[in-house]
């Protein structure tokens, strides 16, 4: 098992600019099997300029390690401008200690990132695999696709331990969501497969929905009128209403499931 | 431009325009043209690589007011091709839509040195000349679109042909333009109706057909001594079946008289012009009634447009043509009008091996280049980026260049490519020649430019030239397709542009704009009717609708005298 420690440095962060740091080149399948010396060269982005990891963060490694799945990154310090934690990672870990900017996890096809904070909007983007934990609240297109693409989260897990915000899961195609809080509006927003659980309060989810299922387990607002009631049925040993959606999108595809209560 | 000497050696140079045909052949620069001989110069050594004139390209849309949008409404394709600045280049973005400094450096990378933005549409001609200018390297031209004009079509429903060839010039000069464009004639003002037009169609309340406004326009344009032909993409495009208006467009200009050797019609884009069947079930290939009317007549040429395979992004002035388009996909769209001009759509579509229609399509392209016998009547393209974006011309390129490609590429396509399409039957393979005359001596003399210095080596000629990594003896379509998507050497008026496939400089090119001398008389007479459609119709006033100097830094002029 190895740890690499990344502790952003201080004055980084410390003046009025707030200048956010890229760092999808620091995911444990990029990192494995580079020396603190190798791994305090890899570039970052800083604002429009490209730095040193060495000269961003603090960097310590501890023990070795094998595989990319015995690498773990662990990231602290003011958190809230890095961008990109875990972006496109395919293996290993990386914890983040704090609130983080947007795209964590983004793009993700393996691993596990467990940020013990808020994380910003675009988490888990066209995420295709791996797990994400976000303990806070997550802002709003999380597990989305990318401006103007058709598909978003693909595949993987992710476990919000807060609320969510708007566009929980637009266009998304497969994988798992649990929001553990409330969600602002419209979850699953051209969704056309995966699951989405949200265990409190959602505002006119499955809007255009064609295929997919989301539950809500808490009171939906705004319910879209444009879904069919099917049955009632028993989920988990609670009883939900079952409707079939969005019929804006033509009979013939309204194919999503929405269990509400 | 650049000034000093350059000498290229041991070069094997293909120079169709000249006739020099794989000769090993020294070549100087002096002030950026090709000279004699140089006495003190700068050499590069070319060690036996194929050399060529700087690429022409004909027909592509790389600037304007469409293309733009299509870059707005597609960030996802503007996310494929992001490079970082470098000390020579600024940031670049996208893959089907590029951002300008993209389409400089991509179109340099593979030995391009001229461009031709192929529909501008005249209100848009300030935004037109704004990103030709932003766009590095490249010399570049625009033709502006008179077909739907109300004015245009007035005029041919009059019998006017003076008029209308005064106010042809008269929106030439405007536009600071190149020659006349046609996109789906009529067609496109029958959109603002809501309907399409097929050649002898009326168009609603102007009362003439698609066919009368292509002569007219034809004959308009032979007034003067224009450089280039018509520039026509007929009615009816992307339709099954539109190969019989496809050919009885081209028969249109059959009678008239081009004022010196040179077509009197390009058609363009004509894979998408080639279909046969009744619908998408029954679609065919008629690559090869459409390649035998090319090889009988003299008095057209075409290019390609050639379908590359992916996700791209399609954007034409044919309105009608992009909403049947976006009902057959479901994808995004836009729509737009322009006043009395002209109108546009753009959708995004995704080419796909695995369809039976776009694998014809695949294989249109590609026949028509291998069934027209005569390299000299047809130009590579792919109507970027409507059949695919340009950076793919080098698969193109080793297409034709080697059967045993096309064999191994047809397997992995729809089986419909063995019955409904002549491809796997045709065994021709193009030499490295007629690559370079498809490549830039076709496109450079229909343009007529090579009057004016571009796609040839000949003494004073521009001094541009792409050096490929291969010798004339590759018969591997891989490499072929390696050394012609990033040339060893690009060199633009003298200056090396491109270096072992890197962009190490980004000289400004030059905007080449024609214009045709009208008469005094006419044009007055003009006047009096277009000053009354300002004064009725344009949200501009008159005064403010030409492009004035400044939108163009670095201008070549090219005269177009009446024809006495």
């Amino acid at each position: 098992m190895q740890t690499i420690r990344l502790k952003l440095k201080e004055e980084i962060t410390s003046g009025d600019a707030k200048i956010p740091i890229e760092v999808d080149s620091l995911t444990p399948d990029k990192l494995f099997g580079k020396n603190e010396a190798e791994i305090k060269a890899v570039k970052v982005w800083w604002g429009n300029r490209e730095e040193n990891t060495g000269d961003l963060f603090d960097v310590s490694v501890e023990g070795e390690a094998g595989t990319v799945e015995e690498v773990k990154i662990v990231m602290e310090g003011n958190l809230s401008r890095v961008k990109h934690i875990g972006d496109g990672m395919k293996a290993g870990e990386i914890e983040a200690i704090g609130d983080v900017d947007m795209h964590c996890g983004a793009m993700m096809g393996g691993g596990r990132v467990t940020v013990k904070g808020n994380a910003d909007c675009w988490a888990g983007r066209e995420m295709h695999g791996g797990e994400l934990v976000i303990e806070g609240d997550a802002g709003d297109n999380l597990c989305a696709m990318y401006r103007g693409e058709m598909t978003g989260m693909s595949g993987g897990k992710v476990t919000v331990g807060g609320d969510a915000g708007e566009c929980v899961g637009q266009y998304m195609a497969g994988g798992e969501i649990l929001i553990k809080g409330n969600t602002n509006i419209l979850t699953g927003l051209n969704m056309k497969g995966g699951k989405i659980t949200i265990e409190g309060d959602a505002i006119m989810p499955g809007a255009d929905m064609t295929g997919g299922e989301i539950t809500v387990k808490g009171k939906v607002l705004d319910m879209m009128p444009s879904f069919k009631f099917v049955e009632t049925t028993t989920v988990e040993g609670e009883e939900y209403k079952k409707y079939l959606g969005d019929l804006a999108m033509t009979e013939k595809k309204a194919k999503g499931v929405l269990y509400v209560r | 431009m650049v000034e000093g000497e350059l000498l290229i050696r041991n070069g094997v140079v293909y120079d169709p325009i000249n006739g020099v045909n794989g000769e090993k052949k020294d070549i100087s620069i002096r002030d950026g043209k090709v000279v004699e001989e140089v006495t003190n110069p700068k050499v590069i050594d070319a060690e036996g690589r194929v050399v060529m004139p700087g690429g022409v390209d004909i027909h592509s849309h790389i600037a304007g007011g469409k293309v733009n949008a299509g870059r707005l409404f597609r960030p996802e394709d503007g996310r494929k091709g992001r490079e970082t600045k470098t000390k020579v280049c600024r940031a670049q973005s996208g893959y089907s839509v590029p951002n300008t400094f993209a389409t400089g450096y991509r179109y340099a990378k593979m030995g391009y040195t001229f461009v031709m933005e192929a529909a501008m549409p005249p209100l848009a001609a300030r935004h037109t000349h704004e990103e030709m200018v932003d766009i590095p390297i490249l010399d570049n031209a625009a033709m502006p679109l008179i077909d739907n004009n109300w004015m245009t079509m007035e005029y041919v429903k009059s019998g006017d042909t003076d008029l209308l060839a005064a106010y042809i010039a008269w929106m030439i000069k405007a536009t600071k333009g190149y020659g006349v464009k046609v996109v789906n004639p009529g067609g496109t003002e029958a959109w603002a109706w809501a309907k399409n037009c097929d050649i002898n169609d009326a168009v609603p309340y102007f009362d003439v057909t698609p066919a009368e406004i292509v002569k007219g326009l034809a004959e308009a344009t032979e007034k003067f001594e224009m450089p280039h032909s018509i520039h026509v993409h007929g009615n009816m495009l992307g339709h099954p079946g539109n190969f019989e208006t496809t050919l009885a467009t081209y028969d249109l200009v059959k009678g008239i008289k081009p004022y010196r050797n040179r077509p009197t019609m390009h058609a363009t884009h004509t894979q998408f012009h080639s279909y046969g069947g009744t619908s998408w079930r029954d679609f065919e290939s008629k690559a090869g009634a459409i390649a035998d009317y090319v090889n009988k007549n003299e008095h057209l040429s075409i290019d390609l447009g050639s379908i590359i395979l992916g996700d791209t992004t399609t954007m034409t002035a044919d309105g009608p043509m992009e909403y049947s388009l976006y009902q057959i996909t479901g994808r995004k769209w836009t729509n737009h009008d322009v006043e009395l001009e002209t109108g546009s759509g753009i959708t995004p579509f995704l080419y796909s091996g695995k369809s039976p229609v776009n694998t014809i399509q695949w294989a249109i392209g590609q026949e028509l280049a291998l069934l027209v016998k005569d390299p000299w009547k047809l130009a590579l393209t792919t109507d970027h980026p409507n059949a695919g974006p340009f950076i793919g011309y080098p698969i193109i390129i080793s297409m034709l260049m080697s059967k045993r490609r096309r064999d191994e590429s047809a397997e992995d396509m729809h089986k419909v490519i063995f019955d409904r399409a002549e491809y796997s039957s045709i065994d021709r393979e193009y030499d490295l020649n007629e690559i370079a005359i498809i490549t830039r001596g076709m496109a450079a003399k229909t343009l007529g430019l090579h009057e004016h210095g571009k796609g040839h080596l000949g003494v004073g000629a521009d001094g541009d030239v792409a050096i490929y990594d291969i010798s004339p003896e590759e018969r591997d379509a891989g490499k072929i397709q390696k050394a012609f998507l990033n040339t060893k050497y690009t060199i633009k008026g003298g200056e090396v542009v491109v270096k072992d496939g890197e962009v190490v400089a980004t000289p400004a090119g030059r905007t080449i704009f024609v214009t045709p001398e009208c008469d005094d008389k006419l044009t007055e007479e003009m006047m009096v009717k277009l000053k009354d459609k300002f004064d009725h119709y344009y949200s501009v006033t008159f005064n403010n609708y030409p492009v004035q100097d400044a939108y163009l830094p670095n201008p070549y002029e090219i005269k177009a005298p009446w024809r006495s």
